[in-house]
């Protein structure tokens, strides 16, 4: 039983970024239709501005290690949210009224260069976070025994996925977002600057992945610049598991798929782990085929 | 009429050109990117230097050497396609690479262009047992280092042994010999048997299940940089279970991921390292490379990728021919004790190198490979 919620400790906090980079990708597709497929790269990305901001700034040493990462992950998110908006206005919005399948070419085109770019400027070796900005102190809940920063990780995602739906779900800006996401002609004629929504998933998106990619670099340490490939690939087979195009989908279908990762590592095998997680997606959209939280939606002929 | 004359010329000019100054080309076929970019730049650095030392004594047969490279990326695809792309450049023969399974996605690429490929780092038992003629490799095989790696094993009285690969062909050979070795012995009981899923980031699932088990010891055959993230997860979870690595854990780069403390007491298997080795040659040589990249080299695989360099050269040189089957002739049966970087070299009719032993080495609390007795 120990061992039972030790792996479910474990399947939360690699869930918990999952979570947070399928965000970006269900965002994009609720309002675009469209597979940003250059997602995993601007979480890449966020671990190489962080590390970069982390060594050269030393915040921690000014401000001491818990509001240096505050301060550096707010700067980090505001860089990787650029660099998301000029995306968008370089690679989709041109595209826009071209077919589906262009912009889905674009996407690939823009990850390939992504990655090529953070290869050719920090190097094809693995990089190293600083050691010990965070405590490594460990907290003993009912006899387990959890790194203080894994419930850091899980707090941390929960609070940013708290305040995105919040922002969607209670702001006027959010509401346009979601006008946006049933029907954009509808949404046009309501008064609603259909690219400036666009604008603004496209900040969202990249911020909550980039922070993701901060948290990866501070607590595994290790980064190299085709990381986004295996995380974009969890994060987004996370977002169609709770229904793509769904916030909440996305955050329920990413931890859901952490602990099932961790709960097949356990008791099957290890070697499998990957192969059940997909056994389970498969399983459920053969239930639900719009995924466990995904909407019912009429096809539009 | 002009306009015909100029094309003779310029023909003539271009066919002259190229007669005179044929060079003998040697490939490289190296990781350059990928997980083990640091193996690949590093080979590439040494045979760099070894071509332009041998250029200023110039050249061989009379000829400058070319080393031409391609990057494999430490993965099969890409390699099948560098293997390819080298393949139709004329070379006399091609030195790498380093992991198993990426070889063997490109020996039978070179076996069918006639190209002598001398591996550097591939200790896969299967790859010289295919009766690929023109197939070489300076580094030694798994079967030895399993048996080393149990030896040391039983020798520190671990009774509970756990064994974790990751699926790649080298990780899985050296797995599986050793758990045959191991079941063999009444004492050792071998409790947990699995493989990781290379290229993640987190393996606390692994590791809390491995913890279930309670061995003694946990033998790591996969490569370094999974290893170094495991031992920071597993000191992460203070769990103090020694962990025994393969050669391919031999990197310094473990100890960066890893970081000094967890990577300290970290025991691995390897030939020795370019620091420890003993020859005149080998500290000329490390003294060189230090003097033109600033640092000695990290890692052995790129210095026995510059003995496959020297060894190739050699049997061009004695053989006076670039033609395959002479070279790879005279490489099985006229190389004898050949004064290697890494000591003396021969190799046996399957193309492996014959003896040179794999030692024990122990991480230090600095993070520096220490030598066991």
């Amino acid at each position: 039983m120990e061992q039972f919620f030790q792996q479910l400790t474990n399947g939360l906090a690699v869930g918990a970024i999952y979570a947070l980079i399928a965000l970006g990708y269900t965002m994009v597709y609720g309002v675009l239709k469209l597979i940003n497929f250059a997602h995993g790269d601007l979480f890449t990305i966020g671990a190489y501005l962080g590390l970069t901001l982390l060594t050269s700034l030393a915040l921690t040493e000014h401000i001491g290690p818990v509001w240096g990462v505050s301060v550096l992950a707010v700067m980090v998110m505001g860089l990787v949210a650029l660099i998301g908006a000029l995306l968008d206005r370089l690679a989709y919005r041109p595209l826009r009224e071209s077919p589906r399948l262009s912009a889905v070419v674009s996407a690939l085109g823009a990850s390939i260069f992504f990655q090529n770019t953070v290869m050719l400027i920090y190097g094809a070796r693995f990089q190293v976070y600083p050691q010990n900005i965070l405590p490594k102190t460990a907290i003993n809940i009912f006899g387990l025994y959890v790194p203080l920063i894994r419930i850091l990780i899980l707090l941390a995602s929960i609070v940013m996925m708290g305040a995105l739906y919040f922002f969607i779900q209670k702001t006027k800006v959010g509401t346009a977002i979601r006008a946006a996401a049933i029907d954009q002609g509808a949404a046009r004629l309501m008064g609603i600057d259909v690219n400036r929504v666009i604008l603004m998933v496209f900040l969202l998106g990249p911020a909550m992945g980039g922070v993701a990619g901060l948290m990866v670099g501070l607590y595994y340490g290790q980064i190299n610049f085709t990381m986004g490939w295996v995380y974009g690939l969890k994060a987004f087979t996370a977002a169609i598991l709770g229904g793509i195009g769904n916030i909440p989908g996305a955050m329920v279908g990413g931890i859901l798929l952490g602990v099932i990762e961790a709960m097949g590592a356990a008791y099957l095998s290890i070697a499998w782990k990957d192969a059940i997680a997909f056994c389970v997606l498969i399983l459920i959209l053969i239930f639900r085929p719009t995924g466990l939280l995904g909407e019912r939606v009429a096809e539009k002929v | 009429m002009k306009k015909l004359l100029l094309v003779a010329l310029a023909l003539a000019l271009i066919c002259g050109s190229a007669y005179a100054a044929e060079p003998v080309k040697i490939g490289l076929m190296g990781p350059m990117t990928g997980s083990w970019a640091s193996e690949g730049q590093e080979m590439k650095q040494v045979l760099d230097l070894l071509a332009a030392e041998l250029n200023a004594k110039g050249g061989l047969l009379g000829q400058e050497v070319v080393v031409v490279s391609e990057d494999d990326g430490g993965d099969p695809r890409t390699a099948a396609l560098a293997a390819q792309r080298l393949a139709t450049q004329g070379i006399v023969g091609v030195i790498g690479t380093y992991g198993s399974s990426v070889t063997e996605a490109t020996q039978n690429i070179y076996d069918e262009a006639k190209i002598i490929q001398i591996a550097n780092g591939s200790t896969a038992i299967r790859l010289s047992e295919k009766g690929l003629q023109y197939f070489f490799r300076t580094c030694p095989r798994d079967d030895e280092q399993a048996k080393v790696g149990a030896q040391a094993i039983e020798k520190m009285g671990f009774k509970k042994v756990a064994i974790v690969h990751d699926n790649t062909t080298y990780a899985k050979g050296l797995a599986d010999e050793a758990k045959g070795i191991l079941d063999a012995n009444k004492d050792i009981e071998i409790v947990f048997f699995e493989a990781i899923v290379p290229g993640e980031r987190d393996y606390t699932a692994i590791l809390t299940k491995m913890k279930g088990f309670e061995p003694d010891v946990v033998f790591f055959t996969g490569y370094y940089p999974e290893a170094g993230l495991i031992l920071r997860q597993k000191q992460e979870m203070n769990w103090d279970v020694p962990f025994i690595g393969g050669d391919a854990t031999n990197n310094p780069d473990l100890v960066k991921i890893a970081g000094q403390d967890a990577a300290a007491g970290f025991y691995f298997l390897s030939a020795p390292l370019p620091k420890d080795l003993p020859s005149e040659d080998a500290k000329q040589f490390l003294e060189a490379f230090s003097k033109k990249y600033g640092n000695p080299p990290s890692s052995i695989y790129a210095v026995l990728a510059g003995d496959g360099f020297r060894v190739l050269v050699h049997a061009i040189a004695e053989s006076k021919s670039t033609d395959p089957d002479k070279v790879a002739n005279f490489l099985h049966n006229d190389i004898k004790d050949f004064p290697g970087l890494t000591g003396k070299i021969s190799f046996d009719d399957k193309g492996d190198r014959v003896g040179e032993v794999y030692r024990v080495y122990q991480v230090d609390d600095q993070g520096q490979f220490i030598l066991m007795p």
